[in-house]
């Protein structure tokens, strides 16, 4: 919602002020409308203008026809990649590949995460990849019993501070100095390069050490799996929570006379929430190996649901997310509101360096051992990083976007390489895939921003 | 401005800079010092306003170069950072980071950014070295060079027109354009285990294959440097002569005179440098190598064209204010397009002289397109070229490039050990965020002028 009031811009007469007329506005059914009152429908999200199932979907695609398109070219995008994939080789759509998929996905996912807070700014973070690199070897170090032999969990809680560290260094040349985040994070990624392969110190660490704990820890983190019972309940328990914490807060918004999406439409969100859940949960819970077993919820699904959650409610729910979304609108409208741009900017920084650490945790078990090659690859998925925002609908012009489009950009990157691999395509022509929907999708970004109402 | 140069250049320099106002200072600071000044003093005096207002022009980075310089000497074990092998051999090494900064250079003015151009160059390179294998296509090397740039200018012009035409942010554009040109690269090379070889012994690969190595012979070498430091001589004479004669302001004659000596005595210490014979008592390795005319010619065209054309011009124009050009009715589209397509055809050539500097070896190994386009953009940026656009030289591109080859070959000699390789990295990275630093700093300080 919040981000509709950031992008939403200013000179654009608000003649349906959904506070005070909705019912009246569409009421009058859309075909009735004016042009302006369209143009202003399409820049209030559906929820608030629409009293039953049927106005809802016709607000929502009036607004996906003037840009404000959100997560659906993604959803198409995961769609028509899993269906040509599944047509071309029958193994895609398997239990085993999907858990795969997920897996490969992980690391985009979250630095996609960590980009868009750059991006929300209207900012530009390249050193994310190597934020990732360079955590991934602190923590693989940290924990070596030949050498600090840290606990786990002190390890990971060092290595995210050091990375919001970096953010934190970075966000104030940004933000209080006024250099280009393009080039700041452009050196910053030169001087990681470099700090990560002086602390890996020139030869392999590796974290696959049955006999220490600490390692065992760290290396579940991303091959452990729920026990497949605990999966259910787990999931039993999140799709209760979420769904009682939906309808509560649509019922106390009612009580208060406050507007609120139609009741079906609440009931819609929660059933389509379980069957998500429960399709996730009968996926995983399949025997994936080829001999021996093999199943349960890898915890890496419950790590992006929990970061995609806690970057959720702070982005939409938070004065801070509010702050975010007005400055990538209009840097120079927030300052005059009182915000104080240099502190949210480093924040944003801050905030996207943790998310490529936790990255970093998650790449160091991934990988199990780290080299110096390894390291200087990790500078590469800074450039699908921001390819997989781009495509889950982040606008690079700032303001526009949230964190679920980090996860589903995420997925269709893992997709086209899980998709291709399997079709024995060679990384090359991968590469020229991801670029080509890198490319559609700025394409899209800049034609929905012309569409948008007052961008004309 | 109370200084307008075109009618009182003579009134206010007369005066001398200590009685002007300070209005008058910053509008001197804004204004080139060969145009305010009637005598070497004065110049000197108004280059120094012009340094501390924040148009430092090369200034910074060839203090650095020389800082590099004396510290790589004073450490490196035996002294041996400024033997003239090594000299020679940096020149080599940076070519690549010369030719690609100097490309970049041309979509910075214009406040864009071209991510593609390590890419592009290495398809340039594996173009041109493919089409001259034999058996193969056999071309003759002028035509497979052509032909290579040729392409990379194609795709340039491919990306410039998504930038320029749909508004597509340069960044993304040339994001996605890295990602495909790196696949594409690989295809063309013929698998990632690929590799294509210059035959030193077929004399039509030996003209590519020497484009780097090859030596000019040392009396070969002194012809040359004398027939370029008279025709670059005269024709700095002859048109602030011409100038002078149609009334027109022009530099001091003194100064004319200190800057043809200076371009003498750099050429005269490149030809004794590279003549000093680098190899053993039984094998001579004497003569200037053919990369350094190669990019001298490359460096005085692209001065040409943005100094002394419209198209140069107009690039400045807009990167400096485009809403200003375009209402001036300067082709927006056009001019950014022809940039970039220029700018990749510059990177083409770049990728065939990195093949050259490999001994005629092309493979996936030979360099790492993302780390070619950090390392040109660090380049020029550091060369003294502005990210906002508007204000750069092909010179900084070159300067630029040569101080990352130094400071790459330099920590190489430290016998570092397990340091070096993270230090190539840090230096490198340190220097271009001490780069773009000043450059934030001197456009406050120039900012403050335009706004007076």
């Amino acid at each position: 919602m919040s981000d509709v009031r950031g992008t939403s811009d200013e000179e654009v007469p608000v003649t349906a002020d959904p506070g005070e007329t909705p019912a009246g506005t569409t009421g009058a059914g859309m075909a009735d409308l004016t042009l302006d009152a369209k143009v202003a429908a399409a820049d209030v999200p559906p929820e608030l203008l629409a009293q039953s199932l049927g106005q809802y979907f016709r607000a929502w695609w009036l607004r996906v026809r003037s840009g404000n398109s959100g997560v659906l070219p993604v959803v198409l995008g995961i769609v028509v990649v899993a269906v040509s994939f599944q047509i071309a080789n029958s193994k895609f759509l398997s239990a085993q590949n999907l858990v795969n998929l997920f897996e490969q996905s992980t690391v985009y996912m979250l630095l996609a995460i960590g980009e868009i807070f750059a991006l929300l700014l209207g900012e530009i973070d390249l050193s994310v990849g190597l934020v990732m690199g360079l955590g991934s070897v602190v923590v693989a170090e940290l924990v070596q019993p030949t050498g600090a032999d840290w606990p786990w969990w002190a390890a990971i809680i060092a290595t995210l501070l050091a990375c919001s560290a970096v953010g934190a260094i970075q966000g104030s040349l940004v933000a209080r100095l006024k250099m280009p985040s393009f080039i700041v994070t452009l050196g910053g990624l030169l001087i990681l390069e470099g700090v990560a392969i002086l602390v890996l110190g020139g030869t392999l660490v590796g974290i696959g050490n049955s006999q220490y704990s600490n390692e065992v820890v760290l290396y579940d983190i991303f091959w452990g799996t729920f026990n497949p019972v605990v999966g259910w309940i787990l999931m039993a328990v999140l799709v209760g929570a979420a769904g009682t914490g939906l309808w509560l807060r649509e019922a106390s918004k009612r009580r208060h006379g406050l507007e609120t999406p139609p009741r079906s439409l609440t009931a819609m969100k929660i059933v389509l929430m379980a069957v998500a859940g429960i399709a996730v949960v009968a996926i995983c819970n399949v025997n994936r190996a080829h001999s021996g077993t093999i199943e349960g919820v890898p915890y890496i699904i419950a790590i992006v649901l929990v970061v995609l959650a806690a970057w959720t409610v702070l982005l939409q729910r938070t004065r801070f997310g509010r702050y975010v979304y007005a400055i990538g609108g209009n840097p120079e409208a927030a300052r005059r509101a009182g915000v104080s741009l240099p502190a949210v900017r480093t924040w944003g920084f801050v905030l996207a360096a943790l998310t490529s650490g936790i990255a970093g945790v998650l790449f160091a078990s991934w990988q199990v051992s780290l080299t110096t090659n390894i390291i200087k690859a990790s500078n590469s998925y800074v450039l699908l990083a921001v390819a997989a925002a781009v495509i889950g609908g982040t606008s690079l012009f700032g303001g526009r976007g949230k964190t679920i489009h980090g996860v589903l950009g995420g997925l269709v990157i893992g997709g086209i390489y899980n998709g291709l691999y399997l079709l024995g395509v060679s990384s090359q022509w991968i590469d020229v895939a991801v670029a080509a929907v890198l490319l559609a999708a700025a394409l899209v970004d800049v034609l929905s921003r012309r569409g948008a109402p007052g961008q004309t | 401005m109370t200084a307008d140069p075109g009618e009182t250049p003579a009134g206010t320099a007369g005066d001398g800079m200590a009685d002007l106002t300070l209005d008058a200072k910053v509008a001197a600071a804004d204004v080139p010092p060969e145009l305010v000044a009637q005598s070497l003093g004065q110049y000197l005096r108004a280059w120094w306003l012009q340094v501390r207002s924040g148009n430092s022009g090369v200034l910074p980075v060839v203090l650095a170069i020389v800082i590099v310089a004396v510290v790589f000497e004073a450490v490196t074990p035996e002294h041996a950072f400024l033997r003239p092998s090594n000299l020679v051999y940096i020149f080599g090494l940076s070519t690549v980071y010369m030719v690609l900064a100097m490309a970049e250079t041309v979509v910075l003015l214009l406040a864009e950014v071209d991510l593609s151009v390590g890419a592009v160059a290495l398809i340039g390179g594996v173009i041109a070295f493919k089409l001259v294998q034999q058996p193969g296509p056999d071309w003759p090397w002028w035509a497979a060079v052509l032909a290579a740039l040729a392409c990379c200018g194609v795709i340039g012009a491919l990306q410039g027109t998504l930038t320029a035409l749909l508004r597509i942010p340069s960044f993304v554009v040339t994001l996605g354009g890295f990602l495909l040109f790196s696949g594409i690269l690989i295809v063309i090379l013929g698998g990632a285990d690929a590799s294509v070889n210059l035959n030193s012994s077929v004399t039509n690969q030996r003209v590519i294959y020497d484009m780097v190595q090859g030596l000019i012979a040392p009396i070969v070498g002194w012809i040359i440097l004398a027939v370029v430091v008279v025709a670059v001589g005269t024709a700095l004479w002859l048109r602030s002569a011409a100038r002078r004669r149609q009334g027109l302001v022009a530099p001091p004659l003194s100064l004319t005179a200190i800057r043809i000596a200076l371009v003498a005595i750099v050429g005269v210490a490149v030809v004794i440098i590279c003549t000093v014979n680098r190899g053993t008592s039984l094998v001579t390795v004497a003569g200037v190598p053919w990369v350094i005319p190669i990019v001298l010619v490359v460096l005085g065209a692209w001065t040409l064209v943005l100094q002394r054309t419209r198209f140069g011009r107009y690039i400045y124009a807009i990167g400096g204010n485009p809403e200003a050009a375009r209402r001036a009715g300067v082709s927006l589209p056009a001019i950014r397009t022809w940039a970039f397509a220029l700018c990749s055809a510059t990177a083409g050539l770049g990728g065939i002289l990195l093949g050259s500097f490999f001994y005629g070896e092309y493979s996936t190994n030979t360099a790492d397109p993302g780390q070619l386009v950090l390392y040109s953009i660090a380049a020029a940026v550091i060369g003294g070229v502005s990210l906002f656009g508007g204000r750069g030289k092909a010179i900084h591109g070159v300067l630029g490039g040569l101080l990352i080859g130094g400071i790459a070959y330099g920590v190489s000699l430290l016998n570092l050990g397990e340091l070096a390789t993270p230090l190539e990295y840090i230096l490198p990275g340190g220097v271009l965020l001490a780069a773009v630093l000043i450059d934030v700093l001197s456009r406050r300080g120039a900012g403050s002028v335009t706004h007076v």
